[in-house]
């Protein structure tokens, strides 16, 4: 007993003496690279699928991503690269795009990739019977052939001008090992066989899932060896784990950036930050069939007395950034012209004393008796339960009865969303790379389950979305998208609030990330970050 | 009286319900600042000589929450408490009075209601409705009624058979005259201990369905939803965790202090 009792005191020594020397280590110096060693993240929640066209999730579609290799993917400005196609021509009518696939590549199994695995992948994404969200993108596809095994046709009826980011957000898929499956229901979901960096090694439920390279990648060797994802599914304890040693990167929140940080130097001796503008913006919306939102009054002076400003200091401690379209902010595609609704508390009396409202005793707007009062819903995401906060105090300040309510994500879009059974929501919308936004804004997708949940219905917004989609020359594209923004910035459906900064913690030890973050993301060249064999912790074996 | 004060358990657990009570009934003028007052320049400030305990993630004054605090959770624990000890009471003394048909069901009822774990019911059940502080009292409430209906009717069944009570019957009472003077008052120690302790498991229940995010709604304070603040910024600001939990913590002790000093004064009575 005693010699056990000495062996674990023993063992709690060495290992503080580890940690005491990692934590003096100078992780600064430049090392050349060194392929091998082990890269840490975490997740919140555990993949489902690794289908990513069935699954869905993001948990998901990030494994899938390292396993998978679409026909196209982005280069480091944003710009489309071949990625299981070597090259690409588009007809002058815009209605054919021809794909020059790579050659001699294999699947992971050693099976040769060919055309018809393409074939088989469009197939399976415009099935009835595949159970996918994605589908209604490609069957706009009229037909696609493979004109021999290395070239993919795809044809359309009418130019369809965000196609080629469908085509890199699509992840092929091994005819030879899905053929005889069913895919909404297959071992293969979980037990994947792809074409890119990684391959699965071994997934653990609910602990971790860990990727090892391989052999046959189609872009050749990445340096770190392997990659293990622990599933930790509350963020105090990811930035606990990454701040002991056992992660090697996170996103952040605004106050561990901008005060955790700062106010301890150990940290930043060990763990690089990065700021890029984030990939969603968050928004306060209106549910447009209900009264009063029907009023484009209510809607100005419900923006008028909303100040961003202090949403944006106060939520995201000045971490991001006001928008006034749904596209990156100093992208090509955000209209730069539009004149800002700023806080002006007068502007947005005046504007419900326009519509009838007055001041009851009780200092709240009311008309024909009826209280100017609503309910803000949205779902358990701390900063936008703060925000919903600072909404409520700054209506509440001139004169309107806000409630809130937090609702669990599942229940909130199913027993309010789909049902259309809300007022008003604070919710996001991811900041997209084409500027197509039919599926948000356009008056066919107001059905249960679609995207236009708010009831927006504007005929000059719909032929403008309608063009977009066929318009292929950038200039034409970006006159129609300012209209298309001025528009609902001048109709408010929908206020917008802020684009919160992507903010991520990278420890010193792996190296290879680049100082200066390309518009594609600090993660664009993680198949070249490494960490050298000094800094190597030994794997944990959970 | 005399003997919760001698008793220091007791006398410690009074103490401590007292004086939390005064600051829940007093919090309108104990606070420092309204409780939903937001100062976008006060941010996550330590705990200082203007904002005692501190300020949360809007810069709201922490000290003023937890009195306001204070004055929810009280009100949830002894609102559903006193739900549930009415409930209780007209269910044991049926079952326990007249036995026979009525004292199967209401047992079976309680043995169904107990053998579903009672925090997960209270989960479901405000998962359907909205989630305001009278719904949160009566849910729990309605789902907590099963210990003391036991309690009632053990008494009862034991009392029945005292002299007292088939003396009250030869001289014609009404059974509702035996229940109301005879029966329950002498059956009042155990209901007393049982909801003195009902009380600290309801306050436990309305801060755990806060943590949660079913509780009370923002920017209402609760301990429960200023404890779910600070989980997300325990590494750096501690006074979000530490105030609410020690508050909960105490009021817990207090009530069970009381409940276990009752107990012992009523067990050597009898």
């Amino acid at each position: 007993m005693h010699k056990f009792l000495a062996l674990i005191f023993l063992s709690l020594v060495v290992g503080c003496n580890n940690s005491q020397n990692l934590d003096n280590t100078n992780y600064d110096d430049p090392i050349p690279p060194e392929s091998g060693g082990v890269l840490t993240n975490a997740m919140i929640g555990e993949p489902n699928n690794l289908i990513a066209m069935i699954a869905g999730d993001s948990a998901s579609s990030a494994i899938a991503g390292q396993i998978f290799n679409a026909l196209l993917k982005y280069d480091q400005n944003l710009g489309f690269e071949g990625d299981l196609a070597d090259s690409w021509t588009i007809s002058d009518d815009y209605k054919k795009i021809t794909f020059n696939l790579k050659q001699d590549i294999k699947w992971a199994d050693d099976k040769p990739f060919t055309c018809e695995d393409v074939l088989f992948t469009w197939k399976k994404v415009t099935d009835p019977d595949t159970r996918t969200p994605y589908g209604s993108d490609y069957q706009l596809v009229s037909s696609a052939s493979c004109a021999n095994n290395h070239i993919f046709i795809a044809e359309y009826d009418e130019p369809y001008a965000p196609a080629l980011e469908t085509w890199a957000s699509l992840h092929i898929l091994p005819e030879h090992l899905l053929k005889n499956e069913n895919i909404n229901d297959t071992y293969f979901s979980l037990n994947p066989t792809g074409t890119n960096f990684y391959a699965l090694d071994e997934w653990t439920t609910g602990q971790q899932v860990k990727l090892k390279t391989n052999p046959n990648s189609v872009h050749g060797r990445p340096l770190l060896e392997k990659k293990i994802t622990r599933i930790i599914p509350d963020l105090s304890s990811q930035f606990m784990e990454l701040i002991a040693g056992n992660i090697d990167l996170m996103n952040i929140n605004p106050i561990q950036y901008s005060r955790v940080f700062p106010s301890r130097s150990e940290l930043n001796d060990k763990i690089n930050l990065y700021k890029e503008m984030g990939n969603g913006y968050t928004y306060f919306g209106f549910n447009l069939k209900k009264k009063p939102f029907d009023d484009l009054n209510i809607r100005k002076a419900i923006s008028y007395a909303i100040n961003k400003e202090e949403i944006i200091n106060g939520v995201l401690l000045g971490l991001g950034e006001e928008i006034t379209s749904p596209y990156k902010p100093g992208t090509y595609w955000e209209n730069k012209s539009i004149n800002k609704i700023s806080f002006d508390v007068s502007k947005s009396r005046e504007l419900l004393e326009k519509s009838g409202y007055q001041l009851n005793a009780n200092n709240i707007y009311e008309k024909d008796g009826k209280p100017l009062a609503f309910e803000i819903l949205t779902n358990q995401n701390k900063q936008r339960e703060m925000t919903a906060v600072l909404i409520q105090r700054r209506l509440q300040d001139i004169g309107i009865d806000v409630s809130i309510r937090v609702i669990e994500w599942a229940s909130f879009v199913n027993r309010f969303i789909k049902t259309g059974e809300f007022e008003a929501v604070v919710l996001g919308w991811s900041l997209s790379l084409d500027p197509d936004q039919y599926s948000i804004w356009h008056s066919s997708q107001d059905g249960p389950g679609q995207f236009n949940f708010i009831g927006y219905n504007n005929p000059r917004v719909d032929t403008l979305l309608e063009n977009g989609r066929k318009e292929l020359k950038n200039e034409k594209r970006k006159q129609i998208y300012d209209e298309f923004s001025k528009i609902i910035y001048d109709e408010q459906p929908i206020i917008y609030l802020y684009a919160g900064y992507g903010l991520t913690a990278i420890h010193k030890k792996i190296k290879g990330v680049k100082k200066i973050t390309p518009p594609a993301g600090v993660f664009h060249n993680d198949y070249e970050w490494y960490i050298p064999k000094k800094f190597r912790r030994n794997e944990m074996s959970l | 009286m005399k003997k919760i004060i001698k008793n220091p358990m007791s006398l410690a657990g009074l103490i401590i319900i007292l004086i939390i009570g005064v600051l829940a009934i007093f919090a309108g003028y104990l606070s420092p600042f309204d409780p939903n007052y937001i100062n976008i320049d006060a941010i996550l400030l330590s705990p200082n000589e203007f904002h005692w305990m501190g300020t949360d993630a809007l810069g709201r004054d922490v000290f003023s929450r937890m009195l306001h605090g204070a004055q929810i959770s009280l009100l949830v624990g002894i609102v559903a408490v006193g739900i549930s000890t009415f409930i209780g009471i007209i269910l044991g003394s049926l079952a326990g009075y007249y036995r026979g048909i009525a004292d199967t069901i209401i047992m079976r009822l309680v043995d169904v209601m107990l053998s579903i774990p009672s925090f997960f019911l209270i989960l479901a059940v405000i998962a359907f409705l909205t989630p305001s502080i009278w719904n949160i009292m009566i849910v729990i409430g309605l789902t907590s009624w099963m210990g003391v209906t036991r309690l009632v009717r053990a008494e009862f069944l034991s009392l029945k058979e005292r002299d007292f009570v088939l003396a009250a019957q030869t001289l014609g009472a009404s059974d509702f005259r035996i229940i109301l003077t005879h029966l329950l008052p002498n059956s009042l120690g155990p209901i007393i201990v049982s909801t003195v302790l009902g009380v600290a498991s309801a306050v436990l229940v309305e801060s755990g369905l806060s943590f949660l995010g079913l509780g009370v709604q923002a920017p209402t304070a609760s301990w429960g939803n200023i404890l779910t603040d600070g989980k997300e910024y325990i590494q750096f600001a501690w006074w979000l965790s530490l105030f609410p939990g020690l508050a909960i913590l105490i009021t817990v002790l207090g009530y069970n202090l009381l409940g276990e000093g009752l107990r012992d004064n009523f067990d050597q009575n009898t």
